[in-house]
């Protein structure tokens, strides 16, 4: 596990293709290789970078199936994204579920991973039970989590309600705005933090033994162990956590739409990206916020890149 | 400070078992209780008298509810194999010869690959819902499936190559050396060596199968298609149907990844920490 967050240096291809020659004309055009990418590619072609190539294009296009002919109207779609209230809003939620999120998540997943650092009875079992929420349809997790917010009859409600730190059930989502999206975003974190917590540990299981001998050969403290040997050092690892809670949560659908529907408490802008080019049938506005969307988040990973990642050495 | 690290580790420890298990308990708990039972104040943290009424009513029953949840169980599993199939079977041969051949346009081509996992998945989604429209493939299983395998097909690729390039090649010489043709040696070496890397991407591409919901929710419109995840996603709009039921229906759809994720999680690990390193 701990040698896999080092695969970016790849050994060059090396041939096994028999000696040419054998067949007598040694320059022919080998099409074996040809043959074996040529499905992949026009996956990727057909499937991924065509349809891209249509949201790059087509955010500057008015498309409406129902309503034709499409036509170029330059900024026209961004301009009508941002006058709509829904959709800023919705960018507001979003900020708000990426910077819980990213938090979170990271945090807890240090904390996980540290727990994890060492060798102990039990550790691959608690592995396999800490990895349990990732595999998890998202959907799923809004309809299991909605049992412990619900204010009829759910797990909070209940347990505070028995410790007498509420004397009456309350309401979680969707009143309470930063409530409904903590709650919301609660669920997604539970989601991502699994990877993120693996891929901090893979980090600390690179750190040498040796550091921690010298560090308590000089009797220093475990808060100060943690702050300038562990933290430090995981660095690459919580920034590849980081970008991927990133990717996540600028992109967050499953669980809002589950736990608060179209309200606009909680609607991602992926939601409200649903719901114009879905509902609305207004595609060039999708397209238009996906484009933001996307660009938003290779802007934000990239900020995340520069700021915390730095290369480590042993 | 010698005794403060193993508390904290008995804390962290405590923390990730009720952290992962109690909202899974919780569901499981639920689905065993009557609807009266479940909606008791305070809530009953054991099931009074637990009971597999409402599984049985959900898989066995022959209400509209239950046979969507029938039919769209059959739905998710065959598109999560297909899916999985196609791809590894793409993914491998393109994998192997990324790793061992060379060819004109061999590092274009990866790196086009790759790059596509630093977009969002659902930066295609409008235009693969107008392509899948244009060849009439909006709501069938091969729509489905193709879509799921155009975005799995990448991270699969990435995860074989590198686990490819990691095998030692002096197997595959001396296939070569009696003679054997490069897809001999493919199926008859390097398969057979690469075998948990192949266990691991499937298992990764059969999760992100299962977990699918935004892609199924436009390219499926009807039963005929829909899995599960879109049908339990549909229930819960519904306010008519008992929340029992409901944790019911959403411990059907986990039992499965679940499962997986248990038994198979040092498969589980490799996989996840190579799919992240973009």
């Amino acid at each position: 596990m701990s040698t896999s967050l080092r695969i970016k240096q790849q050994p060059p291809a090396r041939d096994v293709r028999p000696a040419p020659g054998k067949a007598g004309r040694g320059r022919r055009l080998d099409i074996l290789p040809y043959a074996l990418v040529t499905p992949l590619t026009l996956f990727i072609v057909g499937l991924a970078l065509i349809p891209a190539g249509f949201t790059i294009v087509e955010a500057f296009f008015r498309v409406q199936p129902l309503n034709p002919p499409d036509e170029f109207n330059g900024l026209d779609n961004f301009r009508q994204l941002f006058a709509d209230h829904a959709i800023t809003a919705s960018m507001g939620n979003t900020a708000i579920y990426v910077v819980i999120g990213v938090l979170l998540s990271t945090v807890l997943a240090i904390a996980m991973a540290v727990t994890l650092q060492k060798e102990f009875r039990g550790r691959s079992i608690l592995i396999a039970v800490l990895i349990l929420p990732w595999a998890l349809p998202g959907v799923v997790e809004g309809i299991v989590w909605g049992s412990i917010w619900d204010s009829n009859t759910g797990l909070l409600n209940s347990l505070l309600n028995s410790f007498h730190v509420i004397d009456h059930y309350m309401v979680f989502l969707g009143q309470n705005h930063f409530l409904t999206i903590l709650g919301i975003e609660l669920v997604q974190v539970w989601q991502i933090t699994p990877l993120s917590t693996l891929l901090v540990l893979a980090a600390l299981q690179n750190i040498p033994a040796d550091l921690y001998e010298a560090a308590t050969l000089d009797g220093c403290s475990g808060w100060t162990t943690f702050s300038r040997i562990t933290l430090p050092l995981a660095r690459p690892g919580i920034t590849i956590a980081m970008v991927q809670a990133i990717i996540a949560t600028l992109n967050v659908f499953d669980q809002p739409y589950i736990l608060n529907g179209s309200a606009a408490t909680g609607a991602s802008v992926t939601m409200q990206t649903y719901f114009i080019s879905f509902q609305n049938l207004n595609f060039g506005e999708g397209y238009a916020l996906s484009l933001l969307i996307t660009l938003a988040t290779l802007a934000a990973s990239l900020l995340v890149l520069k700021f915390v990642y730095r290369p480590v050495e042993f | 400070m010698k005794q403060r690290t193993p508390l904290l580790r008995w804390f962290g420890i405590a923390f990730i078992l009720l952290w992962s298990l109690v909202p899974l308990y919780w569901a499981l708990n639920i689905s065993l209780q009557t609807d009266a039972q479940a909606g008791s104040k305070p809530s009953n943290y054991l099931p009074p008298t637990p009971s597999l009424d409402n599984y049985s009513s959900l898989l066995t029953g022959g209400t509209d509810l239950a046979q969507s949840v029938q039919q769209s169980s059959v739905n998710i599993f065959i598109e999560c194999a297909a899916a999985t199939v196609v791809t590894l079977v793409l993914a491998t041969l393109a994998a192997y010869a990324f790793a061992r051949m060379q060819f004109k346009g061999r590092r274009v081509l990866f790196y086009a690959v790759l790059a596509t996992m630093a977009f969002p998945a659902y930066t295609t989604l409008i235009p693969l819902y107008q392509i899948l429209t244009n060849f009439g493939l909006v709501n069938t299983y091969t729509g489905i499936v193709l879509v799921y395998v155009s975005g799995f097909l990448p991270l699969a690729t990435w995860i074989l190559h590198n686990y490819m390039s990691s095998l030692p090649i002096a197997l595959e010489e001396a296939g070569n050396i009696d003679g054997a043709s490069r897809m001999q040696v493919l199926w008859h070496v390097v398969l057979p060596l690469a075998r948990p890397g192949i266990i691991s991407t499937a298992i990764i591409t059969f999760l992100f199968a299962w977990g699918q919901f935004l892609f199924p929710l436009v390219l499926s419109s009807d039963l005929s298609t829909q899995p599960l995840t879109v049908v339990i996603a549909s229930l819960q709009g519904r306010h008519l149907v008992p929340y029992t039921l409901l944790n019911a229906a959403g411990v059907l759809a986990l039992a499965v990844p679940a499962g997986i994720a248990l038994i198979l999680n040092r498969y589980i690990v490799s996989g996840m920490l190579a799919g992240s390193v973009k």
